[in-house]
């Protein structure tokens, strides 16, 4: 039995939080939330990551990539959230996924490397409006090799040089399908949100021509279910690093914070309350890694590890957050403090790839019927 | 270092088979049915199950993870996993020296003289000596260090007056582990003795306490001039608190395992009697249920956690109140979900002539209890908050 990070995926991290602590601190970060019309997509930070191979993570050796798992990804993806880091780090990593799992050889010779290197920014496309995210949700119509409709919201569309877009078929059956940046009928309309540490925008499509994805390990539905499973599992990692972080800071503020002559730290009503949200971002933790592995291995439960993680981490992060501007009183709802960084991600990132209620369905679904 | 491992070794698994063709051949198919425990009288499942357990010990499945200089396996910690695991698969019964096997006698290995390690553990394990813990008083309950239990020296001996309470198995017990406050004056945590004394003599009286649930699984003891060999003090004399710490800390380890394969049972239970009642298609019901299975499903994660801890050597340290807050709370929760499903059926004996809900009920007011023995949800917070977290005092 060893449930827990090896040393090299602790260093992993280690490196990845150190670099962003040198290079990308929250005032970087800040630097970003108050230019919400520039893309959000800092050179320095991007180039930096690709560097340290966080966006080769899952790219087979054979394109240039470093070949580990989910296990591995979710590291990176936790650090990026403790940071609040921006970029298109996840959806460029959900795009390879998908050319690694449904794309054919020649598919993913063409842009795994690319992808890995961070030359091209990738992202995915993958529900409509008030969809569901189970297949569902997709709102994008294919007709042989033109689509046309609308996904929305999407991460950073518009530096993506890329776009996996899930789309129907006259039948009913779902697929992936490339979209080059610059195709006729592609429209991106960026969407502005408060959660300044993303950029995200709709994808219009009009009879736009699009590469089937296909000749791969998966095709079809099973293809859209793999790539929405790993979204989940790589934004529950990214939820658990805001929330842990939230909860650090909170704590290191108020051990200091002084009213009625004591640390407000001492009072058993904030204690007790960072108490359970130490055991709740902890077993988020757990059901992160647990989740990750089972996608890994391809174990039975992946389903229900996938909507564990997924419903747990989306709790943890709004709950944490949401106490960490509590705690931090008057001074934590301001603009100047940072704490809406934290809350804003969590709040936006919550439902995405399924909400935690969503993800209970689909665990009643899972063991009840 | 290889990646995240959930698989047991083949000398575990090996272990496994082995106790499992046991327990098959050595469970009457009857046990198994709900209710059979709780319909017997308690001297009789008591007789029942000490027997059970000391042929156990002798088929060489107890004390899975001691050392075998104690009588033990020698195993390893995932054994004892496998262990609970299949305990509670099978539909084991509980064991009746609970508090002996988990708390004392690893004290014992730790601390004891050569006479009490020799003299104390096998009996122990075989059943012939069942152990009560003499902890908790009327007026000393999370704070355990205002016990008022005292004892004067007489001679070679001790004589304790006092009386403790919550004492799993009272009527019971041969003997029973006691916080005394053996320095006359002394406060607080100085002064205290863990006296290890006999309660089949004239000066202890046990009785029953009948809980909320009706059952009785807890019960009062007390102390008139009882005697006790000054040399049958564990530790040193005034040191009981350093002592009582020691062995709280033995509170831990793999359990979690057993836990939640026995709480994930009880939940496919629950959602068979959500179908039964036609509620199981009610979405808030199936939100409620499906939250239980989240926390569920992270005791098990925890528990694989902890295993890997102590497979590692690591010391858990305050660790484990975050392991009792997570099982007990979820526990409780799961509890409430049974009657916020089931509704107004949940309440009733039989909602149907051929429907035993009792067993059901039984759980149900049992789990009130599990947020507060073992250190109250509240302590346990207070533990987190300051020694994990740590938060001013």
């Amino acid at each position: 039995m060893f449930f827990a990070l090896t040393d090299d995926q602790q260093a992993f991290a280690t490196t990845v939080r150190e670099f962003l602590a040198d290079r990308f601190d929250l005032d970087a970060v800040r630097g970003v939330v108050e230019d919400p019309h520039g893309d959000g997509h800092p050179v320095g930070l991007w180039k930096g990551l690709a560097d340290q191979g966080a966006l080769a993570v899952l790219v087979p050796e054979e394109h240039d990539g470093l070949g580990l798992g989910l296990l591995d990804a979710q590291v990176v993806a936790r650090e990026l959230g403790r940071g609040v880091a921006p970029g298109p780090w996840t959806a460029t990593v959900l795009a390879a996924e998908a050319l690694r799992l449904a794309g054919s050889p020649e598919q993913q010779a063409v842009w795994l490397p690319g992808l890995a290197a961070g030359d091209t920014i990738g992202t995915v496309a993958l529900r409509g409006e008030a969809g569901t995210w189970d297949g569902r949700g997709i709102t994008v119509d294919a007709s042989g090799e033109r689509l046309s409709g609308t996904a929305s919201p999407v991460d950073y569309p518009s530096v993506a040089g890329l776009i996996v877009v899930a789309a129907t078929d006259p039948s009913g059956s779902p697929g992936l399908f490339l979209v080059e940046s610059g195709a006729s009928g592609l429209v991106i309309r960026d969407q502005e949100t408060y959660d300044g540490t993303a950029r995200v925008g709709a994808v219009e499509l009009a009879d736009t021509p699009a590469e089937p994805l296909g000749g791969g390990t998966l095709s079809g539905a099973d293809a859209v279910a793999a790539l929405m499973a790993r979204g989940a599992v790589l934004t529950a990692a990214d939820l658990v690093g805001v929330a842990r972080e939230a909860l650090t800071r909170t704590v290191d503020y108020d051990r200091e914070r002084k009213q009625f002559g004591v640390p407000v730290g001492s009072f058993q009503a904030i204690k007790h309350t960072m108490a359970d949200l130490h055991v709740a971002v902890t077993m988020a933790e757990h059901a992160v890694l647990f989740a990750a592995h089972a996608v890994d291995t391809q174990d039975p439960g992946v389903d229900v590890a996938v909507a564990v993680a997924k419903a747990k981490a989306a709790d943890a992060a709004w709950a944490t957050t949401g106490a960490m501007i509590q705690f931090f009183g008057g001074i934590g709802f301001t603009w100047e403090h940072e704490a809406h960084f934290f809350y804003k991600r969590a709040r936006r990132r919550a439902p995405l790839f399924g909400s935690a209620d969503e993800h209970r369905a689909r665990l009643a679904a899972l063991t009840i019927d | 270092m290889a990646s995240v491992d959930l698989s047991y070794t083949a000398e575990e698994e090996q272990f496994r088979e082995e106790l499992r063709t046991w327990l098959a051949a050595n469970i009457p198919d009857e046990w198994t049915q709900p209710g059979f425990w709780r319909a017997l009288d308690d001297d009789e499942s008591f007789r029942l199950r000490r027997d059970w357990e000391a042929s156990k010990t002798a088929a060489g499945f107890s004390g899975i993870e001691w050392p075998t200089e104690y009588g033990g396996r020698g195993g390893t910690p995932g054994m004892k996993a496998i262990y609970d695991e299949e305990m509670v698969r099978a539909r084991a019964p509980q064991t009746v020296n609970v508090l002996g096997l988990t708390f004392l006698a690893p004290t014992i290995m730790a601390i004891g003289t050569p006479e009490q390690k020799a003299e104390i553990i096998g009996p122990m394990l075989r059943n012939e000596v069942i152990w009560c813990q003499g902890f908790s008083e009327p007026g000393a309950g999370s704070d355990l260090a205002a016990v008022a239990t005292r004892g004067v020296r007489d001679g070679d001996d001790y004589v304790v007056n006092g009386q403790k309470i919550w004492t799993t198995n009272a009527v019971h017990g041969d003997k029973i582990f006691t916080i005394v406050r053996t320095e006359p004056g002394s406060e607080r945590h100085k002064g205290l003795s863990m006296m290890l004394i006999d309660m089949d003599q004239p000066g202890v009286e046990a009785r029953p306490l009948k809980q909320m649930s009706g059952a009785s699984e807890f019960g009062e003891v007390f102390f008139t001039d009882a005697r006790v060999p000054a040399k049958d003090c564990l530790g040193e004399i005034g040191a009981g608190w350093r002592t009582a710490m020691l062995l709280l800390s033995f509170e831990r380890g793999a359990s979690g395992v057993g836990q939640y394969t026995e709480f994930r049972r009880q939940y496919d239970e629950i959602v068979a009697e959500a179908r039964r009642f036609g509620r199981s298609d009610d979405p808030v019901a199936r939100q409620r249920l499906a939250n239980c299975l989240v926390e569920l499903e992270c005791l098990r994660y925890h528990a694989m956690h902890i295993l890997t801890q102590v497979e590692q050597g690591r010391d858990l340290g305050s660790e484990s109140s975050m392991t009792k807050l997570q099982w007990s709370e979820t526990f409780q929760d799961l509890w409430e979900a049974f009657d916020d499903v089931l509704g107004p059926e949940a309440s009733l004996a039989r909602p149907r002539p051929d429907v035993d809900l009792t067993p059901f009920q039984h759980q149900a007011m049992w789990s009130r209890s599990v947020t507060i023995w073992g250190g109250s949800s509240q302590v346990q917070r207070n533990i987190v908050a300051e020694r994990v977290l740590g938060l001013p005092r």
